[in-house]
């Protein structure tokens, strides 16, 4: 493979920060000897790569990776970072956190060392300090959605329902162009027994994901708009045999025997032949259950 | 007169391009020294700085808001309480009879003081080389002309092209040096970018525009936080109002594009 374009796949590699580590490494292994002619573009690859050989383990390139870029940039966060990184990969959590302490010490306002702490936290199971560490985080920093995901989702590992779907709801509101952080709101909605609520999210979900389609009933549901109407359908069944009550008293649409009959026939129509052409047989493996499951009411 | 030509553009047209463009290089690697790495903030005050971008964020899609009423008003209402109270004030809220602090003077603060340096060596970086090199061309090559240009031009260019010249009778197309050096005083930023790359700090011209003090934060204007959170409080109240979700109704948009309804 040439260099030139080892480079640009590594720069789309970098802007769409997609971690294919193992092909990052083959092609940024070229490059890593002329790093230095490479000039500012260099950095960044090497960067990356050292990322992509921690990810796959292999340290030795990591090591070189790593002192190249320090003698470059000595003092710099970034490189902390790193060198944070690869402590990880190697020492005990308590050295680690030792070494981000001294980080944010010097500098408390460093959010990339700080989430890095905080992951370390998390890993380690001192899951309270963590959640504690990272509400100050966005806290501080409001508009980091990473951040809130990360809470919303340690809140939902330890049950802890309502206070994830208050974090997802900052999501919401700092990116509210995003499907797929709507229909994590409204699985965790779910989860946490308000029905009514997950029914209008779901709702909201294929109403953001087929609002652009001209006439939506020909084709099948595809992508994330399976799950939604899944989810649709699951809520209407229950809310049809008992309305449960509301947490966040949202009101249970008039129109539920409609929805439930819709849901239905939109669920059917992505798992029927026509919606999985093209797509193998993964789809037509979990037909049956599907259609079982539909029809057993 | 064709040999005193070449020799005026050898010895004065060529050198005051080139010791224009060589400054404008030292200019750019100088500022590079100059520059002193970026403030960093304690969290507290980063977090009084974008504490209001937490109910901009909010208020942005109030109308159309993307999560349900409880928690907007769950959102909007601890948010106005916070502004109100202060929490969100980097030295802790203000205390009962407190008076209002003093804005702090920029020229005894030394954090203030440090901005308005920078703004300053960069300016002495610009202004000395240029004085230099215009009381270099005007000792030495006033009255000069350098070039003719190869189209005619109306008589207002006069003033333009023939700075430092007082004869009305000439044509408008030859060019004395005075006016070579603005020339290139604007025109050399494209060279520049070309050598240096687009982020580069050789072109002078551009700080002719900016202010010394005017850097990034406007020290001396020290923004009063409590003030504006007070008023952030009334436009939340404001979009409490407009606001709704977007999930009202929603089964009904959606039942309506499938014809159900």
């Amino acid at each position: 493979m040439s260099l030139s374009s080892a480079l640009a796949r590594l720069a789309t590699f970098r802007t769409n920060n997609t971690r294919a580590s193992q092909e990052t490494f083959k092609n940024a292994s070229i490059i890593l000897k002329s790093a230095k002619q490479l000039g500012d573009d260099g950095w960044a690859v090497l960067e990356q790569l050292f990322l992509a050989s921690v990810d796959i383990g292999r340290l030795d390139v990591a090591d070189q990776c790593l002192k190249q870029l320090g003698e470059r940039f000595p003092d710099s966060p970034r490189v902390n970072v790193l060198t944070g990184i690869r402590m990880e990969a190697t020492e005990s959590p308590d050295v680690v956190l030792q070494y981000y302490g001294q980080l944010l010490d010097a500098d408390p306002a460093n959010a990339a060392i700080w989430k890095r702490k905080i992951s370390v936290l998390r890993r380690t199971g001192k899951i309270e300090k963590a959640v504690e560490e990272l509400s100050q985080l966005v806290d501080t920093f409001y508009t980091d959605v990473e951040g809130w995901l990360e809470l919303a989702d340690i809140y939902t590992t330890c049950n802890q329902y309502i206070p994830a779907l208050q974090a997802l709801s900052h999501v919401l509101l700092l990116a509210p162009q995003n499907p797929f952080y709507v229909l994590q709101f409204a699985e965790t909605a779910y989860t946490s027994g308000d029905l009514p609520l997950a029914l209008k999210t779901f709702l909201v979900v294929v109403d953001m994901v087929e609002r652009d389609l001209d006439s939506p009933e020909k084709k099948p549901a595809a992508g994330i708009s399976v799950r939604a109407w899944l989810g649709v359908k699951l809520c209407s069944r229950r809310l049809m045999i008992n309305s449960s009550p509301s947490a966040s008293n949202t009101p249970i649409p008039k129109s539920l025997n409609l929805i439930e009959e819709l849901a239905t026939e939109r669920v059917l129509g992505a798992y029927s032949s026509k919606g999985t052409a093209g797509r193998g047989g993964k789809i037509a493996q979990g037909k049956e259950v599907v259609v079982g499951w539909v029809g057993d009411r | 007169m064709s040999s005193n030509n070449a020799q005026i553009r050898d010895w004065v047209l060529f050198p005051i391009t080139l010791v224009m463009i060589l400054v404008g290089i030292l200019r750019h690697y100088i500022v590079l020294l100059l520059q002193s790495p970026p403030k960093t903030l304690p969290r507290e005050a980063l977090r009084e700085q974008r504490a209001l971008t937490r109910s901009q964020v909010l208020r942005s899609s109030a109308a159309n808001s993307p999560i349900p009423p409880t928690y907007y008003k769950a959102i909007s209402r601890h948010l106005s309480e916070a502004y109100e109270a202060g929490t969100y004030l980097k030295d802790g809220p203000p205390k009962e009879g407190d008076a209002p602090k003093p804005p702090p003077n920029p020229i005894s603060d030394p954090a203030a003081m440090d901005g308005m340096m920078a703004g300053m060596k960069t300016q002495m970086v610009m202004m000395v080389p240029q004085m230099v090199i215009m009381g270099w061309i005007n000792f030495f090559f006033q009255g000069f002309v350098l070039i003719k240009l190869p189209f005619p031009l109306t008589l207002g260019f006069k003033s333009m092209l023939q700075r430092g010249i007082e004869t009305p009778d000439m044509d408008v197309r030859w060019v004395s040096s005075l006016s070579w050096y603005f020339l290139n005083f604007f025109g050399l930023n494209g060279l520049y970018r070309l050598i240096l790359g687009g982020d580069n700090s050789a072109d002078s011209s551009r700080d002719m525009t900016a202010s010394p003090f005017a850097a990034p934060q406007a020290p001396g204007q020290a923004q009063d936080y409590n003030k504006l959170f007070k008023a952030e409080k009334d436009n939340l109240q404001f979009s409490e109002g407009v606001y709704s979700w977007v999930g009202e109704g929603v089964e009904d948009r959606v039942l309506g594009r499938y014809g159900k309804i």
